[in-house]
């Protein structure tokens, strides 16, 4: 008996000859998207106490190829409402489409805009959920920002598998490592910590957020766009903002990888 | 004219002798005792108007409306039988989503006319369908700004290879877009116009267009001048009519800049009391009593 | 793990054995075109739990969700209530699992449950709606709904009922049941506490002839403080039950939703 218990009760090549994989990689009647191609990184969320803020840098990589620089990732919706993705610019494109028809029939009806952020988060959560489950899924992480039926500030996330979730801060991606434990320290007692968020609070938490990243996601990008939902229902859009106040001076300390290996 | 007895009226893809198609005629016969439509264009954008002939008390005020939305800049509105209009209304909105899936931008205005045309003419020609029962009178604006793509990511090179032109590159201001108004009639025959009138008022609305010389390149008639002219012009077209009451329902289409930012929208309250009071000025039996009129208008446009 | 395959497969080689071939596994392919294959499921952690009294029942569940070690959010209700619009309905479902999947699984009952109601003029007993939750279920058997759910209820005699299932819908009506990440916590737990299993009666003898301690009828508030203990150990043992605590108390009275908030570590 040998000491691999892998191979304990698997037949020998010697006596039963290799293993015929070849069934194992017989193409499929129909091929899906398995991979995203061109891709945007990280995007932030923030409650406050009038509002959303919502970030995205201006970047869509191809690989580890800073393919496109400027690249808007923010897209507004009926006027009242800001979609950030992360994730297939291509398939966030055709999103756009799709939400842009939705806005173009629901404006059929003289009565105005009645879809907010939330209708748009639930429609976004079903395509995708559809989507996945025909294994062929739009290969995105989206933050939705407005305002709900209420109209109070509306923060959610949805991504490729249709799986969605809700709180006064989010990040997605990297950020979601990075950004997010700096984010909820915005908010001790979660929703209950919102209404002691001002404007100023959440956008200067979310700049800092977005240097962080950039200092740490290889994806990223200093020229990012940057969006102020507030419960008038009016949108502040920035598209072309560089990150402020960047020192690299911790870099010179960093040892252990790169080319520094002690 | 007459064609009575002759059985060259009976079928659509039958020619008289003399060359026409008399179920074409009978089909404008409907839109001639429809309510009163009309358009202006003007260099800031498009008023639409339409006088909506109360036909029941029971009818609750300023619901059932009779101009729609195609897309975001475009407008339509029909005179003659509402359904044929509704049809063509969908078929409009149909070809602006299509145009947009395959193009990726908005149809422009004069293509939407062009296909809009095509559509009714096609109910010309068969023996198994009648002719379109309205005239539809379409306004909208085509972007002057650049064109944008949808989904479009990015802003492109602004100089060099693929970059953008500009005014000064040609050494003449560029002209992109403007304003749209076209007018389709059961025949599918369209043309374009600076100011246009159909049903029953229509010979009181187009003498009364006429004088606003709407074609001159001089002409500087304002938006906002154009609705109160659209108003005032309904109220006139109606006098034939006068023992009916009506309902006014006007919208527009800006330019970018304007108040609209291009879209195709109600004209909003304030402007268009304003625009009836004055209409109703301009008219001699209205005169007297101006404020309990001014009300009424007011109530006219609530949903 | 990917390494330690690798390095067996390696080994395995030299002893004659088929491992590189027959274990598919990408990283250790480094030549060829690399598939990233799509994967519709992911686990958001959690869990649930559902006690019945004879005049109640509680479900409950923690409202944290999460991927890998990140915490999605500290409030994402788990359990919900079916065909809420009528007031008389008395149906409570917890999903643990794939969230998007215990969402779909959700609302489709509840339309289910909301037609039933249209279309035939009297709530659903809870009986049929936990037929039906099974027969939803294995429509999908393969492609499951990748959820473990609980149905709790009244039913038709006005005792508590609960009813427990398998991602393709195999179910059965129960006293109690855990589920989800730290149902393997829990359920000894309830197991022990509340049919008391494991305790005796003192001095009735030795070895087989030890007399089980006898089952008794447990009160409402008895299973609610059986419901936060369980939920407050399983919060210091498992990283991703935490956050707060949702309970639904279904009585013939109406359904009670309480929060509590639990460790957010």
């Amino acid at each position: 008996m040998n000491h691999f218990p892998q191979a304990w009760g698997r037949p020998r090549d010697d006596i039963y000859g290799p293993y015929d994989s070849s069934h194992l990689h017989s193409s499929l009647p129909q091929s899906h998207t398995q991979s995203p191609a061109v891709t945007g990184t990280s995007v932030l969320g923030v409650k406050f106490k009038d509002g959303v803020v919502i970030a995205a840098d201006n970047l869509a990589s191809y690989g580890s190829l800073a393919r496109f620089t400027d690249v808007k990732r923010l897209r507004t919706f009926a006027g009242t409402s800001v979609i950030g993705f992360g994730g297939d610019v291509s398939d966030m494109q055709y999103l756009d489409r799709l939400l842009q028809s939705l806005d173009i029939r629901e404006n059929y009806s003289s009565h105005g805009h009645s879809l907010n952020a939330k209708n748009l988060h639930t429609y976004l959560a079903k395509i995708f959920y559809k989507r996945r489950s025909d294994f062929n899924p739009l290969w995105n992480n989206v933050l939705v920002a407005g305002l709900d039926d209420e109209g109070k500030p509306f923060l959610s996330q949805a991504d490729l598998l249709g799986t969605t979730f809700s709180a006064p801060t989010l990040a997605t991606g990297f950020g979601a490592h990075l950004a997010q434990p700096l984010l909820r320290r915005l908010v001790p007692h979660d929703e209950g910590s919102v209404k002691d968020v001002t404007r100023e609070m959440a956008i200067d938490a979310v700049k800092e957020c977005m240097k962080v990243l950039f200092y740490r996601d290889a994806r990223s990008s200093d020229r990012y766009s940057i969006a102020v939902v507030t419960k008038e229902g009016e949108i502040e859009m920035k598209e072309d903002e560089k990150l402020e106040g960047q020192s690299w001076a911790f870099a010179d300390m960093i040892r252990g990888y790169g080319t520094q290996v002690n | 004219m007459t064609s009575i007895g002759t059985g060259y009226d009976l079928s659509n893809s039958v020619f008289s002798p003399d060359g026409r198609n008399f179920q074409v005629e009978y089909a404008v016969k409907a839109v001639e005792n429809g309510g009163t439509c009309i358009g202006i264009r003007c260099k800031e954008g498009v008023v639409l108007a339409v006088e909506k002939i109360i036909v029941s008390k029971l009818l609750k005020p300023g619901a059932n409306k009779r101009i729609a939305t195609v897309d975001r800049n475009v407008g339509i509105v029909t005179s003659g039988l509402l359904p044929d209009g509704r049809h063509l209304t969908s078929r409009a909105r149909d070809e602006a989503s299509s145009w947009r899936r395959t193009y990726k931008s908005p149809i422009p205005i004069n293509a939407l006319a062009g296909r809009l045309g095509g559509y009714v003419q096609a109910y010309t020609l068969y023996s198994s369908v009648r002719p379109f029962g309205v005239t539809a009178i379409m306004g909208g604006w085509d972007t002057e700004g650049e064109l944008e793509v949808d989904g479009q990511v990015g802003t492109g090179p602004t100089s060099g290879g693929g970059g953008k032109i500009n005014d000064h590159d040609i050494g003449e201001k560029i002209s992109r877009g403007g304003p749209g108004l076209y007018m389709i009639e059961p025949s599918g025959q369209y043309w374009g116009y600076y100011g246009a009138a159909t049903g029953k008022g229509r010979q009181a609305a187009k003498s009364e267009l006429e004088k606003l010389d709407l074609a001159s390149p001089t002409n500087n008639l304002t938006l906002n001048e154009a609705v109160k002219e659209a108003a005032r012009i309904i109220y006139v077209a109606h006098e034939d009519s006068k023992d009916k009451e009506f309902e006014l329902e006007m919208t527009w289409i800006s330019h970018e800049g304007g108040p609209t930012k291009g879209r195709h929208e109600e004209v909003p309250k304030e402007l268009f009391d304003a625009a009836v009071k004055a209409a109703k000025k301009a008219m001699p039996e209205y005169d007297d009593s101006d404020d309990e009129q001014g009300e009424e208008g007011g109530d006219q446009m609530q949903e | 793990m990917a390494s330690l395959m690798s390095d067996t497969a390696a080994h395995s080689d030299a002893l004659g054995y088929s491992f590189s071939k027959s274990i598919p596994n990408p990283t250790s392919h480094s030549s060829g075109p690399r598939q990233h294959s799509f994967y519709p499921y992911t686990d958001n952690g959690g869990s649930t739990l559902g006690i019945t009294g004879s005049t109640f029942a509680i479900l409950a569940g923690d409202t944290r969700s999460t991927s890998g070690y990140n915490i999605n959010t500290r409030h994402a209700p788990k359990v919900f209530r079916i065909g809420a619009d009528d007031p008389s309905s008395r149906i409570v479902l917890s999903v643990v699992g794939f969230a998007a999947d215990g969402n779909a699984l959700k609302e489709r009952l509840d339309t289910i449950v909301k037609m039933y109601r249209y279309q035939h003029g009297k709530a659903m007993s809870v009986k049929a709606c936990a037929q039906r939750l099974s027969t939803i279920l294995y429509s999908k058997r393969f492609f499951p709904y990748y959820v473990h759910a609980i149905l709790g209820g009244m039913d038709e005699d006005g005792k508590g009922a609960l009813y427990s299932y398998d991602p393709v819908g195999s179910y059965e009506r129960e006293q109690c049941r855990a589920a989800g990440a730290a149902a393997s916590l829990i359920m000894p737990f309830l197991d022990n506490q509340v049919n008391y299993k494991n305790q005796h009666v003192p001095g009735s003898g030795e070895g087989h002839a030890l007399q089980q301690r006898q089952v008794t009828d447990l009160s409402q508030d008895t299973v609610q403080g059986l419901v936060r203990d369980a939920f407050t150990s399983a919060v210091e043992r498992h990283i991703e039950v935490g956050d707060g605590l949702q309970m639904m108390i279904i009585t013939k009275e109406g359904v009670q939703e309480i929060f509590e908030p639990l460790k957010r570590d």
